[in-house]
């Protein structure tokens, strides 16, 4: 049970950084609405994944 | 636009948002690092990890300090259980004075100080608390965590949709997975919380120890502030306690565990161990929902004009005044005496569970304020210096 939970756990963090490094390839590579303020939405968003992915936050 | 400006201005964007991150989260990093500083009194017999009682603990953030005072004279024994719930600061700042000032002449005395360390180490989210408190003292100053209710994020997620209390099978609130005094009696398979709670609850069982004080502070819109709340076995104690107490130092109110609600320490405790166990509330307007800022001021004072508003409108539970407010000193001084009177108050019913114990008084509280009654770490023995 408590293996279960931390594979559930740590699952988390990963999913987090799988977001992250998706937002970031999607900051850089995307054919559709290339405008400032989606640029500016996509580096801000990386933030809160990163900070999990890190243990931070 | 060409693609070396596009990149430019991503790159631009990426890296302002690296800097808004690690600048936002300085304090978030900072109160996750800290360690607070006790200096132990002269008593103090052995310090040992919580994990020692339960392995399922070890090496997570829950893994905490338990100082431990055995006078070697045979009598009673003690648990003050402090920081089940951080962000009531005044818990784990009546644990610190005792483990900085106790004098066990009878019986054993046990504290922690941060039950649960993991919320200790995370700020509230949404109450834009501060981080840390000072405490002003003689030689200049102490800061201690305030920390948040629930047990980290960062330890135990994600949260159930409805939390199933064990054993009772009683529906809770998602978030009390991660409270610590919704937990108790705890079991080895459960979450970090639940392995948290079993690791006290075997230390009291394993130690056999007479009688477990957990240690909170209350809103004053809450009816159970100044209060202590008692296991029915307790009870008759804690009556004997809250009389003397309203007599002679300041009003305290006792009620009795509602058998219907699980997973307190004052219900559990009380029927998974053959501990007296005693809940003890102070009136902490910090904590409550209808104050000004959430400042470091206001914990330290107590003082607010909203909440004079609410006593002027008859809406609080305790008595209130903003000139003179709750402060610190006050409800550390107020757990002081309340755990003192509660201790010799076992000694009276039952002869043989007497613990002779001595620490700082409400009245020396009052007198000369908490930041009397702890220790320069510079100045003193380095084998009594220890980290929480």
């Amino acid at each position: 049970m408590i293996l279960l939970q931390e594979i559930i756990h740590q699952t988390y963090f990963m999913m987090s950084a799988i977001i992250a490094v998706l937002l970031l390839t999607r900051l850089f590579r995307r054919k559709t609405r290339p405008g400032l303020a989606y640029d500016i939405v996509y580096a801000y968003a990386i933030i809160p994944f990163i900070l999990r992915a890190l243990h931070i936050k | 636009m060409s693609a070396r400006i596009l990149l430019a201005r991503r790159l631009t964007l990426l890296l302002a948002s690296l800097v808004l991150m690690v600048v936002g989260t300085k304090d978030i990093r900072a109160l996750r690092a800290y360690q607070e500083t006790v200096v132990v009194a002269e008593g103090l017999t052995k310090q040992v990890p919580l994990s020692m009682y339960f392995a399922g603990i070890a090496g997570t953030m829950m893994d905490t300090p338990v100082y431990v005072f055995d006078s070697g004279v045979p009598g009673g024994s003690v648990l003050i259980l402090g920081g089940a719930h951080p962000y009531e600061p005044a818990s784990p700042m009546m644990a610190y004075v005792v483990i900085e000032n106790v004098k066990v002449t009878r019986g054993r005395v046990f504290v922690i100080a941060r039950a649960n360390r993991s919320a200790s180490l995370q700020g509230m989210l949404g109450n834009a608390y501060p981080p840390f408190f000072r405490v002003t003292t003689p030689w200049g100053g102490k800061t201690y965590r305030i920390g948040d209710r629930e047990t980290s994020p960062l330890e135990q997620w994600p949260d159930p949709f409805t939390f199933v209390h064990y054993p009772s099978t009683q529906n809770q609130a998602y978030q009390d997975s991660r409270n610590l005094n919704r937990t108790f009696p705890g079991r080895p398979g459960g979450n970090l919380t639940e392995r948290t709670s079993f690791a006290i609850s075997e230390m009291i069982r394993r130690e056999k120890i007479d009688m477990t004080i957990d240690v909170h502070e209350a809103s004053l819109g809450y009816p159970v502030v100044s209060t202590f709340v008692c296991h029915q076995r307790a009870d008759d104690m804690c009556m004997m306690a809250s009389m003397v107490l309203s007599a002679e130092q300041f009003p305290m109110k006792t009620e009795t565990s509602p058998t219907s609600l699980r997973g307190f320490t004052h219900r559990e405790i009380g029927d998974f161990t053959d501990s007296f166990a005693v809940l003890m509330e102070t009136p902490e307007p910090f904590i409550d929902k209808f104050v000004g800022p959430m400042t470091e001021a206001l914990m330290l004072t107590g003082k607010d004009e909203f909440m004079q508003t609410a006593a002027d409108r008859g809406l609080l539970y305790a008595d209130y005044n903003s000139k003179t407010g709750s402060p610190l000193e006050y409800r550390v001084g107020r757990h002081l005496a309340g755990a003192a009177e509660i201790i010799k108050q076992m000694g009276e019913f039952f002869p043989a569970k007497k613990v002779e114990v001595s620490w700082p008084t409400y009245a020396d509280l009052m007198a000369r304020g908490v930041g009397a009654f702890l220790h320069d770490p510079q100045k003193a023995d380095a084998k009594r210096v220890f980290l929480n």
